[in-house]
């Protein structure tokens, strides 16, 4: 396959249990998203969603079924990487439906914090973290706790997290369920400028009807199949996320 | 590049976490086992030495008297009681005389009996003297009758038989005479013994006194020996002080002595020893002496405990330590001199001490010397000390 | 790479340093407890060094004379004192009886010593030695009673002339040192109603009152209100020579036991002391699982409180070795906390205890070393339950 492929699922099957109590929560999934594309997931609840999110980020095994992330194939039948832990620390990063900051680390250690992990000086991982601070428009407040800071800057924080080890990919699980409707499309819009602006690829997975029109391309999952759709790619208006 | 770190729990923490290590440390180093002993010390000085000796005593008359019978008997009254004064000669108790007063009586009858034997006796040798008289008179009449042939042989013989045989009878009149005399003698002689042990029956005191016990009252049963009453002379009162052996030094008569009585110990009253007893207590290894007040005191009694103390010539220019400094390694007493922050145990030779507890030293310091008088420990060679002005637990 | 249990701990440092003082007290309170029997322990060495002897001679087949009573003439100690490699011998009684002094009543143990010889104490911390032969008393400052003092012991007033420190009986009571005789007297001389009536005894007996005799009666009361017995001699060894076989010597004595010290040592400590012994190792094992059994619940309740946070941890790529080093790092760190806050407040508040209390450095050392295998062994129910957070769980919800 190419180089450089975001993501890159292909006949990814998720069984629970065994016998006659056995569930099929994901069955022949295919999927592509290509660096810098934001692409949005969409499903009911217990289409499976979550458990297609769980695959890609590392955190259950499939049963079957092929992912490559960033080029790297991660799992054929079973994992290909020895340590998935440091996938997910290096290649891939997480937004969480609330922001899910550390509590006890200020706003530059909880954006730093992941560099760090990778290994990096701390002088360095806090300099590449007020860069992003910086770009997301919230490196004002840099040193106080995350207790201190509004719902949105929260947000924001955590995708200078996500992005903070330049992962190729970024799941995004209902990013915009705990804002409002101007605050919501302001996520998308930062997100559209962070995977152009690091090539990074993102899916995200939502119900938020605000927002499913700027998505260039969605996938439906329903019962554990996916399917692709056009999306409306409407232009996000400039708005801010305060 | 501003990192706007929360100070205050930072810097509080910090100052905890530095707190509670100095603390830690502060506990390590003052107290428990690592810490240096607390001594206080002091110099060693030259003064006076007041020895004395000290000793507990007993308040004893000199001479006490037992009043009692010399033979067993009752007692028939007693007229006096304790704590009466008595004078020499007075009268103080009887003993019931039982069949005395009736031998006395017989006694007398017997003597009676006695002297009109003597005067019959007596008659008889007058008689016996007159005849004898008349009988030599005529035997010499007879005899010269004979002589002259007027009267014969025979009758001459006769008479003069008759005057050796009224000479006989006399003899015997007078030896019977001699006799009844003597027994009349024996008989008066039995009047005064049983007239001597009537008197032996009435108790007169010896001496002016004070009574002191009264043991039998009327109709009680006593023995000989077992007194009746007790009489002790209340200007003869004096102390019997028991002196530990070991510290009887210099103990000797005229030594002048401080008396405290039990009831007023602020006040003690002078005295002075008047005899040191030639024999000694081994049991109770004590030594014994005599101790007179000065001047007796009123209300004195027999048997109250009193101490006394007995104040031997003072030493001038001694040099002084107080006893509390010295200290035993061994055998060895000794001090701990502080001297160029070293501790070292000088062995010392002690000479007198007195009740204050200043010891004198007679080899070992000089006056100038620092020695250590209390510790909180004991103290070994090297140990670390420092000398602080008072100690815990010692305030008055 | 920052300290995460740091931040953690800076973040709720109140709540922290807080419970990390509670742990303390417990912690201080096992210190406290250890110290006591270190301090029964010493008192036993202390009673024995003390005195300054070598050997105790005491009644025969007794463990006397601190742990049983032990009776003996009074005059054994010339005896003792003319045998070879005998230096110094001196009679000794001890009673443990409550004195008064005004209003108070003090327990103590009268020690009637011989001014000079052995049994007096070597060290004073204020006043003088008894130089009078009667009614002077040397008092252990835990008696509360000062220079000055007039004291009273069964029939007669004493003044208090001198001050000692760690002058105790083996159970922690306060020692007062007076002349022997009076000590004698003390301990066998009764009240004076007691011996009013045992007098009238006397005199009813007709055995004894015999009228025949005069002066019997006298003798006999005499003989009966004096004592002639004290209840060990101390022993000083000559130097050079060793102290058993001295001992041994004075055992051939027909009615006599000796004891040297190492067997005093063992009779005071293994026997008197066992008991009290076994009741504070229990309370020390007993007091470990408890502050064990905190530190488990603490670290436990700041972890379940920190799931959330684990899980995005675990999610977002950190090690399991990390997270569970950041909860052992908390644990030791409240062992740290605790086992300061307990060592100072052990210190503090042990003088105030009414028995000695030792707090020895080697103990502090090994309660440290016990705080933190256990403050590690508590913090392990956290960790199980942190390793088993799982990551998926940060995703949905």
């Amino acid at each position: 396959m190419d180089e450089g492929v975001g993501i890159r699922v292909e006949g990814l099957s998720k069984r629970y249990g065994t016998g006659d109590t056995a569930v099929d929560a994901l069955k022949e999934v295919n999927m592509t998203v290509a660096p810098g594309e934001v692409v949005g997931l969409i499903g009911p609840s217990g289409s499976g969603k979550t458990t297609l999110l769980k695959c890609l980020g590392a955190v259950i095994e499939p049963t079957n079924g092929r992912m490559t992330l960033g080029g790297e194939v991660i799992y054929e039948n079973r994992w290909k990487i020895s340590d998935l832990r440091v996938l997910r620390r290096d290649r891939i990063g997480f937004i969480f439906q609330a922001p899910y900051l550390i509590p006890f680390l200020d706003v530059t250690d909880n954006v730093a914090l992941l560099p760090m992990l990778a290994g990096r000086p701390n002088g360095e991982a806090r300099e590449r973290a007020l860069g992003l601070l910086r770009a997301l428009d919230v490196v004002h407040r840099a040193g106080a706790q995350p207790s201190e800071l509004s719902g949105g800057e929260q947000q924001r924080v955590s995708i200078a997290r996500a992005l903070a080890n330049r992962p190729p990919v970024i799941l995004a699980d209902e990013p915009t369920a705990p804002l409002d409707s101007e605050r919501g499309l302001a996520v998308i819009r930062i997100l559209d400028q962070m995977a152009t602006q690091y090539q990074t690829a993102i899916i995200v997975v939502t119900h938020d009807e605000n927002i499913i029109p700027t998505f260039k391309r969605i996938y439906h999952i329903r019962d554990g199949r996916t399917y692709e759709e056009a999306g409306a790619g409407r232009v996000l208006p400039q708005a801010s996320l305060s | 590049m501003t990192l706007h770190l929360t100070l205050p729990p930072r810097v509080w923490l910090a100052a905890l976490g530095v707190a509670l290590v100095l603390a830690l440390g502060w506990v390590a180093t003052q107290s428990g086992p690592l810490a240096p002993i607390k001594v206080i010390v002091t110099r060693v000085n030259t003064g006076e030495v007041s020895p004395a000796l000290f000793g507990i005593g007993t308040v004893e008359a000199q001479r006490a008297y037992l009043i009692g019978p010399t033979t067993a008997g009752r007692v028939k009254r007693v007229l006096v009681d304790v704590g009466d004064t008595v004078s020499a000669g007075q009268l103080l108790a009887e003993m019931e005389p039982v069949d005395l007063d009736a031998r006395v009586a017989s006694s007398l009858a017997s003597a009676a009996g006695g002297r009109s034997a003597v005067a019959v006796a007596e008659a008889q040798a007058r008689d016996a003297r007159s005849r004898q008289a008349l009988a030599s008179t005529e035997a010499r009449r007879y005899v010269a009758l004979g002589q002259d042939g007027i009267l014969g042989q025979s009758l001459v013989d006769v008479k003069v038989q008759e005057q050796k045989s009224a000479a006989a009878q006399l003899a015997a009149a007078e030896a019977a005479l001699a006799g009844a005399r003597g027994d009349l003698a024996r008989l008066d002689a039995d009047i005064r013994a049983a007239q001597q042990q009537r008197g032996n029956l009435r108790f007169i005191a010896p001496i002016d006194g004070i009574v002191t016990t009264r043991s039998a009252e009327s109709g009680s049963t006593v023995i000989a020996g077992q007194p009746v009453l007790e009489l002790v002379d209340p200007l003869s009162l004096w102390i019997a002080v028991r002196l530990d052996q070991g510290r009887s030094a210099g103990l000797r008569v005229g030594l002048p002595t401080a008396i405290t009585r039990r009831f007023d110990p602020k006040t003690p009253l002078p005295g002075k020893v008047v005899r040191v007893e030639p024999t000694s207590d081994s049991v109770t290894e004590e030594r014994l002496a005599k101790v007179t007040f000065d001047s007796l005191p009123e209300g004195l009694s027999t048997g109250e405990m009193v101490e006394v103390t007995l104040h031997l010539p003072a030493i001038a220019n001694a040099v002084i330590v107080p006893n509390a400094s010295l200290r035993h390694r061994g055998s060895q007493a000794g001090v701990w001199l502080h001297a160029d922050g070293q501790l070292r145990f000088i062995p010392v030779k002690m000479g007198a001490e007195g009740l204050d507890g200043k010891v004198q030293i007679l080899e070992g310091l000089k006056p100038g010397d620092t020695v250590v008088v209390y510790s909180e420990r004991a103290l070994e060679e090297g140990s670390r000390i420092k000398v602080v002005p008072s100690l815990p637990g010692a305030a008055k | 790479m920052i300290s995460l249990a740091g931040r953690d701990i800076l973040h709720s440092s109140s709540k922290f340093v807080l419970t990390g003082m509670g742990l303390g007290l417990l912690i201080g309170v096992t210190f406290t407890m250890a110290g006591v029997y270190r301090g029964m322990v010493d008192d036993a060495k202390v009673l024995l060094n003390n005195s300054g002897a070598d050997l105790w001679a005491v009644q025969k087949d007794t463990l006397g004379p601190y742990a049983e009573s032990s009776s003996i003439p009074d005059d054994l100690y010339r005896g003792i004192l003319g045998m070879p490699g005998v230096a110094q011998a001196a009679n000794v009684t001890y009673l443990t009886m409550q004195i008064r002094n005004g209003a108070t009543d003090v327990r103590a143990m009268v020690v009637g010593v011989v001014t000079g010889e052995l049994g007096e104490p070597d060290y004073l911390i204020a006043g003088r030695r008894m130089t009078r032969g009667h009614y002077e008393a040397v008092a252990d400052v835990s008696t509360r009673f000062v220079l000055g003092d007039r004291i009273r012991i069964r029939r007669h007033e004493y003044t208090v002339v001198g001050l000692t420190r760690r002058m105790v009986s083996s159970g922690g009571d306060p020692m007062v040192f007076i002349p022997l005789k009076d000590a004698q007297e003390a301990q066998f001389l009764k009240d004076n109603d007691a011996i009013v009536s045992e007098r009238a005894r006397t005199a009813a007996n007709p055995a004894l009152n015999r009228p025949g005799v005069p002066g019997l009666l006298n003798a006999i009361e005499a003989s009966q209100t004096s004592n002639r017995n004290v209840n060990a001699v101390l022993v000083r060894v000559a130097e050079g020579r060793s102290p058993e076989a001295v001992a041994q010597a004075i055992r051939r004595w027909k009615h006599v036991q000796a004891f040297t010290r190492e067997q005093m040592e063992d009779i005071l400590i293994a026997k008197l002391i066992a008991t009290a012994a076994k009741q504070i190792g229990m309370f020390l094992v007993i007091l470990t699982i408890v502050s064990a059994a905190i530190v488990a619940f603490i670290i436990y309740t700041m972890t379940l409180g920190k799931i959330r946070e684990i899980a995005v941890l675990k999610l977002i790529g950190t090690h399991d070795r990390t997270i569970a080093s950041m909860i052992l790092q908390q644990a030791l760190g409240l062992g740290v906390i605790g086992f300061a806050v307990g060592k100072i407040a052990a210190t503090v508040w042990g003088p105030a205890f009414p028995k000695y209390v030792l707090l020895l450095p080697a103990d502090a050392l090994r309660g440290f070393a016990i705080v933190m295998v256990v403050c590690a062994l508590a913090s392990m129910l956290a960790i199980r339950a942190a390793l088993k957070v799982d990551p998926a769980t940060a995703i949905g919800g």
